[in-house]
């Protein structure tokens, strides 16, 4: 038996979330309370909508986040490691046991920038990672950058480097900053990888 | 067999076997929409039994004149349940007592097991916007307004980005969730 007109991941994502109308609402209800396609995707959807959950609370993703979850965060107990940095500027850093998030607050001139990338390169400037056409609020004159916990909990002392490129067009890049994190391992592990 | 076949089998004089198989659909339908409405495993498995004590009293009693209407009848109950879940334990009691034994056997429904690694995996694997969508709405319950503010786009936006990304999220997942 499948369902002739399924319900889309996106709707019954939306209703988990509460942000449907109660007409929405109504729909999503009665039809999955009478259809076994449906219920055992909605399931599949919360499984995954609480997943991410987990997967945030653990702060291991690298990304871009925003003040606001940063702020309820604070709310909900959890330990915030900042660093913040100006443009050309350079930190000691290190992570322990107790921290849950481990930030970087990068500062820079946003003004007029319609696509930004985060180069993360090594102590010698090679590229090793690189978050595409991030998220960012120009008025904000900074960039949150979300450092994985786990990786930064296990990581030995060494040095990175973070920079914010303006991506114009066609395929020119315009620096905005460039950030140097020294770490320095006060957890005990390994002294390198 | 349909939901609507099994209602059939069961009014007016009973038929354990397509009770239970009822039940087993029914359940973890429930279940789903106890754990949206209340947020809480225990209150969830609670509404799921009392709904389906009170959707077996119903249907042994005939009271579902058109077996098609079975979820729309389930429905209203879960409404008038969650609405009356204080003021009912009496009751409750009491349908135990009725009816409680053979439902009473059905364990509660198993969610299906996450594979978390998977799962960072996938959401590793989405673009920077959709991702920080998903965490923001996800994680934080922040919401489209708030993260269209965050990301410079229209409510309406987010809910494109958002729906796109769990769309690409449970492709990536697979029949693994």
């Amino acid at each position: 038996m499948s369902c002739a007109n399924p319900i889309k991941v996106g709707l019954l994502s939306d209703y988990w979330l509460g942000v449907v109308t109660p007409d929405e609402e109504a729909h999503v209800e009665e039809h999955f309370l009478g259809c076994a396609d449906c219920s055992a995707e909605l399931e599949r959807v919360v499984a995954v909508a609480e997943g991410i959950r987990k997967l945030a609370a653990e702060a291991s993703l690298t990304m871009i986040v925003s003040p606001e979850l940063l702020r309820r965060a604070a709310e909900k107990g959890m330990r915030i490691r900042e660093y913040a940095v100006e443009p050309g500027g350079s930190v000691a850093c290190t992570v322990t046991p107790e921290d849950d998030f481990l930030i970087g607050r990068l500062a820079a001139d946003l003004g007029g920038a319609s696509r930004v990338d985060l180069s993360i390169c090594n102590e010698h400037g090679v590229e090793l990672a690189r978050l595409t056409d991030i998220p960012f609020d120009a008025g904000s004159g900074e960039v949150i950058w979300q450092q994985s916990i786990t990786y930064a909990k296990a990581a030995p002392n060494g040095c990175m480097v973070a920079r914010l490129m303006s991506v114009e067009e066609p395929a020119t890049e315009r620096l905005l900053g460039e950030y140097t994190f020294v770490h320095t391992r006060t957890m005990p592990g390994p002294s390198a990888w | 067999m349909s939901d609507a076949d099994l209602v059939r089998r069961i009014a007016p004089k009973g038929d354990a076997e397509a009770e239970a198989e009822l039940c087993g659909r029914m359940g973890p339908r429930i279940r789903l929409y106890g754990l949206k409405h209340f947020r809480n495993a225990e209150a969830a498995d609670d509404l799921r039994q009392q709904v389906l004590l009170t959707m077996i009293e119903a249907l042994r009693a005939g009271k579902l004149r058109e077996a098609e209407k079975v979820a729309s009848f389930v429905l209203g109950t879960c409404r008038m349940t969650v609405l009356d879940a204080r003021r009912n334990a009496q009751r409750r009691e009491r349908l135990l007592s009725e009816f409680g034994e053979q439902t009473a056997q059905l364990l509660p429904p198993k969610m299906p097991d996450l594979d978390e690694q998977r799962l960072a995996g996938c959401v590793q694997s989405l673009n920077e916007r959709e991702r920080t969508v998903i965490i923001l709405s996800f994680y934080d319950e922040q919401s489209g307004a708030e993260v269209g503010r965050f990301l410079g786009v229209s409510e309406a936006n987010v809910r494109v980005i958002r729906h796109r990304a769990m769309q690409q999220l449970r492709g990536c997942m697979g029949a693994t969730v």
